[in-house]
């Protein structure tokens, strides 16, 4: 299903709070997340087990998901992080952070790890 | 007990009350929770207190002198070194991070050119008015956030400006309407009285209440009856009511107006309302409030102002100011750099994909104080003191305003200052890189 992907801050889910006092499994409980409506989340036919696959035209990321009354039908929220960013973009020498066009799916794949993104990244 | 300024965000609360013996905090009162963690960084687990290299793919533990030395090579090996972030330092820094860049023919930028830095021009090209959090306080009667969730990016913006008691009006929570546009219910939402006005706008229709605001400035009479964007016709009415009928009227800014749009640039339609409203209003007038969230975002554009009459960005050929039409987004994209210099920020989260792994695969030097991801992929971590609190220096506050931060304790292992550690890399490259 296509949805609109905006990444927000929000003060329990703070990168910086994160790595600065968390763990790499706190990173991931806190910023590897997205919020739905509850009504998506049962067109998904998500249950609490399953995570959900985000993926745009290049890339995709796994993270856990939660259902939350205050995003709009169609919308998907995440943490702004590591994880969200895999899916912005740029646009005319521009950053797109907000209603970018993602594919949502429920999946059983684990949830991307921070050190997988990270060593990515080191490969030179 | 002694009152401090707190570096927790760009709010710079100067109302913190401090317990400390001059060598460890042991109270902190007033603070909101993003001053409370600043405050904590201090002893915080991932805290960098020596610098670091990388040996065999793997960040270790070094001498300053190794790690200098190592940072001053990638510097002189570099002939297009980007430097980049320069907002969670005092201006004290930035100055001395433009003064390497000229020294080391580089292109530097902060992280306002991806936020606030964006409007700044803009507004003053037309003549926009920015207010300050004392004018709101005193004087304000309308606060619209639009796109902007201060309840969890700036906490105490909205007690200060929203339930403060007025000066002059001598009223405060009473005569103040909040109006907030946004697609998403934030946790802003929560402070609204019945008075207050909350419109969901559709994702992406922005626009559309912008342009209909723009023609219906004067009147509400022929507002569709159906709409616009998701609003009904009726709380367009108490809109276009409020924006005109307000004496002191601020709009506050978020990230969720900046984004890009390809046939239009909703920045400048923003402000061109803006323009419209103040043009036609007989009695008050709105003016504009920018969110930034490091807190010395609004510091870079004035150090770089008052040091080469140049707003933002600068780029360094033959150790001079040459004009530039790039950006940090085009520098990075067009892998037009090959070194990068990043100070208190971490890109390698908050940019892009597309980008951060750009920015990866060319030799990074990183001056932090604590892990981030860049640090997991820096060549040299170079830690610093935490401002505010190990160190002190001049921070502008997101509305403009000059704030003195102040040193409460001492650093651990005596780490430097960012200043101090960019000036020592200059002294050193000024020098020709040996000590």
């Amino acid at each position: 299903m296509e949805f609109l992907l905006n990444s927000i801050r929000k003060i329990n889910n703070d990168q910086v709070k994160e790595h600065t006092f968390g763990t790499e499994q706190s990173l991931e409980d806190n910023l590897a997340i997205c919020f739905i409506n509850p009504k998506d989340f049962d067109k998904l036919n998500l249950v609490s087990s399953l995570h959900l696959k985000i993926s745009n035209k290049e890339k995709h990321i796994i993270v856990k998901v939660k259902k939350d009354d205050n995003v709009p039908e169609g919308t998907v929220t995440m943490p702004v992080s590591i994880w969200s960013n895999q899916l912005s973009e740029v646009q005319n020498r521009e950053l797109l952070y907000k209603n970018i066009v993602v594919k949502l799916e429920a999946t059983r794949e684990p949830v991307m790890k921070f050190k997988e993104i990270i060593q990515k990244l080191l490969v030179k | 007990m002694k009152r401090f300024t707190c570096s927790g965000c760009s709010l710079l609360c100067s109302d913190i009350i401090v317990k400390s013996d001059g060598l460890f905090v042991s109270e902190v009162i007033g603070a909101c929770l993003k001053g409370k963690e600043r405050f904590d960084q201090v002893s915080a687990q991932n805290r960098i207190t020596n610098p670091m290299i990388r040996k065999d793919g793997e960040l270790k533990e070094v001498s300053w002198d190794e790690a200098i030395k190592k940072a001053t090579e990638i510097i002189k090996n570099s002939s297009i070194p980007l430097l980049y972030g320069f907002s969670n330092v005092t201006c004290e820094a930035q100055e001395a991070g433009i003064k390497l860049a000229q020294e080391i023919n580089g292109f530097i930028d902060s992280n306002a050119s991806i936020c606030q830095g964006k409007f700044l021009n803009k507004a003053k090209n037309l003549g926009i008015n920015l207010t300050t959090i004392t004018e709101i306080i005193n004087k304000g009667d309308l606060i619209i956030l639009w796109g902007a969730n201060p309840a969890e990016t700036i906490p105490r913006l909205l007690n200060k400006v929203l339930f403060s008691r007025g000066k002059f009006r001598m009223t405060g929570r009473e005569i103040k309407t909040l109006v907030i546009i946004d697609p998403i219910k934030t946790a802003s939402f929560q402070v609204m009285g019945v008075r207050d006005l909350a419109l969901i706008v559709e994702p992406n229709k922005d626009i559309d209440l912008i342009r209909m605001l723009k023609e219906e400035c004067c009147s509400a009479d022929s507002i569709p009856s159906e709409g616009v964007a998701g609003i009904d016709k009726d709380d367009l009415k108490r809109l276009l009511l409020h924006l005109t009928g307000a004496e002191n009227g601020v709009i506050i800014l978020g990230q969720g107006v900046i984004q890009p749009h390809s046939d239009y640039d909703l920045v400048e339609e923003l402000l061109e309302l803006l323009q419209m409203i103040n043009e036609r209003q007989e009695k008050g007038r709105i003016s504009l409030l920018l969110m930034g969230g490091h807190f010395n975002m609004a510091g870079f554009d004035h150090v770089a102002l008052s040091s080469f009459g140049a707003f933002g960005k600068l780029e360094f050929k033959n150790n001079q100011l040459v004009k530039t039409e790039d950006t940090l987004v085009s520098k990075i994209e067009e892998e037009d750099f090959d070194s990068s210099i990043i100070v208190g920020t971490d890109p390698i989260s908050h940019l892009p994909y597309s980008l951060s792994s750009k920015l990866a695969k060319k030799p990074l030097i990183l001056l932090d104080n604590h892990s981030t991801a860049t640090s997991y992929i820096a060549e040299v971590v170079l830690p610093t003191a935490i401002t505010g609190i190990e160190s002190s220096g001049l921070a502008y506050r997101l509305d403009q305003v000059p704030v003195e931060l102040n040193k409460i304790v001492n650093p651990p292992n005596n780490l430097p200052s960012d200043e101090e550690l960019l000036n020592r890399l200059y002294g050193l490259l000024n020098k020709g890189g040996s000590e």
